[in-house]
Formats: C-alpha cells, sequence, structure tokens
C-alpha cells in the first residue's frame, strides 16, 4: 500500500497538470508573453531592421489582451517575437550572401 | 612559384571582394548593357519610362504641364526669402546653391558625415537659428525641386574622397542595396536589377542606373512632390521591412551609393512618375 501512494499522487499530479497545460491562457499569462515579444523585438532592432509585422503582430496582442482574450494574446505575441527572430536570421544569412549579387 | 600563385590567388580574391567605387559603377553599367543590348543606358534617368513605351507617352504629355512645376515656384520663393536674421539659404551653399545639385550627397570630412541635398538645407536651416523642415514633403521637398531645377542638364559628380570613412559609408550604402530584408526578403537589387523592365503587377520596375538622376519627385500615388528617403522607406515598407527615419545614417548612405552609381548621367530632377 505505502508503495503504491506515490505512484498514486504522481498520476494525478500529471493528471493535473495536463489539465492545467489545456486551460485557457489568463492576463498574467498573456502579459509575460507579451513583455517576452516586446524584449526579443528590441533586442532584434538593435541589430537589424524588423519587418513591419513585427510590431503589427504585437499591437494586435495587445489588443487582443486588452479585450480579454488571453489565448489569441498569448499566440500572436509569439508570432510578434518569432518575426523579429526571423528577421535576424534572415540578416545573419545575408552578411555572408549579399556580396554575390554585385556585379563583378 | 608556389608563392607567386598565392600573390595571384589573392589578388582575384581581393580585386573580387574589394572592387572600387568606380568598379562598382563600370560593372553596373555592363550589367546593364548586356541585359539591355538596344537600350541607351542613358535613357534609364527617366526609369520606367525607359521601357514602357506606353507610359512612356502618357509621362511625356504629362511633361506639357508637369505636376512639379508649382513645387519649383514655392521652393524659389522659400529659397530667396530670407532668414529671420537676414541670411538666406544662398549663405550656406558654393555658387548661391545654384546648379549644385548633381555633386550631392557629399561626404563631409569636418563631421564625417554624408550630407544630403535635404540634410544640408536644414543644416543651413538651423545654423540661422531657424526650425528644421519635415523630411518627406512640403517646403523642404519644394527648395530641394528648385535647387534641382537650376542643376538641370548638369552631370552626377558624386565624390567618394580618399578617406576611409566616405568609403565606408559607400559600402555600407552598397550592403543596403544588395541585402534582402523584409518578411518578403527582398533587396533593392531584386526589384530594380534583376527585375528592371519588367512587371510587378501592373507597374515596370526601373532600373537602378539613374534612380538617383531625378529627385525630388512628383508621384501621381503620393498626390505631391516628395524626397528620395520617402521613397526608401515606401519601398521598404512595400517588403515589410520597417522603414528607418528619413534621412538616417543608412539612408544618407544608401542615397551616396545610389548616387554615385548614376556619377556621369544627366540631372533631371525634378521629375514626374506614377
Amino acid at each position: 500500500m505505502k508503495r503504491k501512494l506515490p505512484a498514486l499522487a504522481i498520476t494525478l499530479l500529471a493528471g493535473l497538470m495536463i489539465h492545467v497545460s489545456g486551460m485557457a491562457a489568463d492576463a498574467t499569462e498573456s502579459g509575460a508573453a507579451i513583455a517576452k515579444a516586446k524584449e526579443t523585438i528590441r533586442d532584434a532592432e538593435s541589430k537589424v531592421q524588423l519587418w513591419t509585422t513585427s510590431d503589427i503582430l504585437l499591437q494586435d496582442a495587445q489588443n487582443a489582451a486588452a479585450a480579454g482574450d488571453f489565448d489569441l494574446a498569448v499566440a500572436l505575441a509569439n508570432e510578434a517575437g518569432l518575426h523579429a527572430e526571423l528577421a535576424v536570421a534572415t540578416a545573419e544569412k545575408e552578411k555572408q550572401v549579399w556580396q554575390k549579387s554585385v556585379p563583378k | 612559384m608556389k608563392s607567386l600563385l598565392i600573390a595571384c590567388f589573392l589578388f582575384v580574391v581581393t580585386a573580387n571582394v574589394y572592387a572600387t567605387p568606380e568598379q562598382d559603377r563600370l560593372a553596373l553599367r555592363e550589367f546593364f548593357t548586356q541585359r539591355f543590348p538596344d537600350l541607351d543606358l542613358n535613357e534609364m534617368i527617366n526609369g520606367l519610362y525607359a521601357f514602357d513605351e506606353g507610359a512612356r507617352e502618357q509621362w511625356l504629355e504629362m511633361e506639357d504641364f508637369p505636376p512639379y512645376e508649382i513645387a519649383i515656384d514655392k521652393g524659389e520663393e522659400a529659397f530667396n526669402t530670407p532668414f529671420a536674421n537676414g541670411k538666406s539659404y544662398a549663405d550656406c551653399f558654393e555658387n548661391a546653391g545654384i546648379g549644385i545639385r548633381q555633386n550631392y550627397p557629399r561626404f563631409d570630412a569636418g563631421s564625417g558625415e554624408i550630407i544630403t541635398l535635404e540634410y544640408a538645407i536644414n543644416q543651413c536651416r538651423t545654423d540661422n537659428g531657424e526650425a528644421p523642415l519635415p523630411w518627406l514633403t512640403g517646403q523642404l521637398a519644394d527648395i530641394s525641386a528648385y535647387m534641382a531645377y537650376t542643376s538641370r542638364g548638369n552631370t552626377m559628380n558624386v565624390v567618394i574622397p580618399d578617406d576611409p570613412r566616405a568609403l565606408a559609408a559607400y559600402e555600407a550604402g552598397k550592403e543596403y542595396y544588395y541585402t534582402r530584408r523584409g518578411q518578403l526578403e527582398f533587396a533593392c537589387e531584386n526589384c530594380h536589377m534583376q527585375s528592371a523592365g519588367m512587371l510587378l503587377r501592373a507597374d515596370t520596375l526601373s532600373g537602378m542606373l539613374g534612380q538617383a538622376t531625378h529627385w525630388p519627385v512628383y508621384r501621381s500615388k503620393w498626390g505631391e512632390i516628395g524626397t528620395l528617403h520617402k521613397r526608401f522607406m515606401e519601398c521598404n515598407a512595400q517588403v515589410r521591412a520597417k522603414p528607418y527615419e528619413a534621412q538616417s545614417q543608412i539612408y544618407r548612405e544608401l542615397e551616396y551609393f545610389l548616387s554615385y552609381m548614376s556619377n556621369g548621367m544627366e540631372l533631371n530632377g525634378p521629375a514626374s512618375r506614377r
């Protein structure tokens, strides 16, 4: 019996975690996602030319959060940050290859 | 023998990587000569109208009563209106500001900066206690239009002096021109070299040669005359790259490179475009 209790507790805890992860985002989570996106965008902008989409998506995320749609806010904020990271990736790739386009 | 081969290899590599501005300019002209063997390259100062005969006819008709004429008149009046301290724009420029557009942008050895004509106009104002004008449209573009008009027919003559800072600025502008950017991953080169003369939706794309000879421009889609940096910002936004500020360092460097590429071509600003 004693050996079965931890297993039961683990099962219950796992079930709870699955339940929590499937739950809708709240204001705290969307706030954190937006803050993270802002930091990623700020960092990217200090290095490269951003895509216009990052600012648009971030604004949309903030609007969604203000309207209480926290799931959408988190998704849009994550997308905004991703677009900033992709702008950096493009710039880093281009640093290596832009010279190839110059007529010789 | 081995060291000779290494020397030759290094020469070839460095010659390719570190082309001089003049080598770049000649290579660019050769590129367009190969690309458009039947085209007089001097026609490229007219942008898309060098390629699109139908649009060219409409444009020539429009040039009978050019929409930028009012800007020239307003620019002349503003240019000749003294500042509050009694001085004027003429005091800030060589040859009193007449017939000098072809020399811009220029490298200023004192500050190490690239000075575009619009930058110099606002510098003149602030040096004389006046507030700077907005960069994109309005009186600044009008004054620039007037100064370009007094320079029509002159030959583009942008100088890159023997100063590493000037060369670095040129190289930065060059890198910008050839670097893909924005969500659509387009470089300036993709439209204005690879696709010059081709259609992008309903618009024929202009070529890189002559792109800097005719500013400021009255664009029908703007409904007013605007500066080259307004166009830079628009191009960036069209490929979904977040535009920089007008007259930011990188845009001035881009204009420096772009203008040098048009050296030897006729200055024909201001102009009208679709």
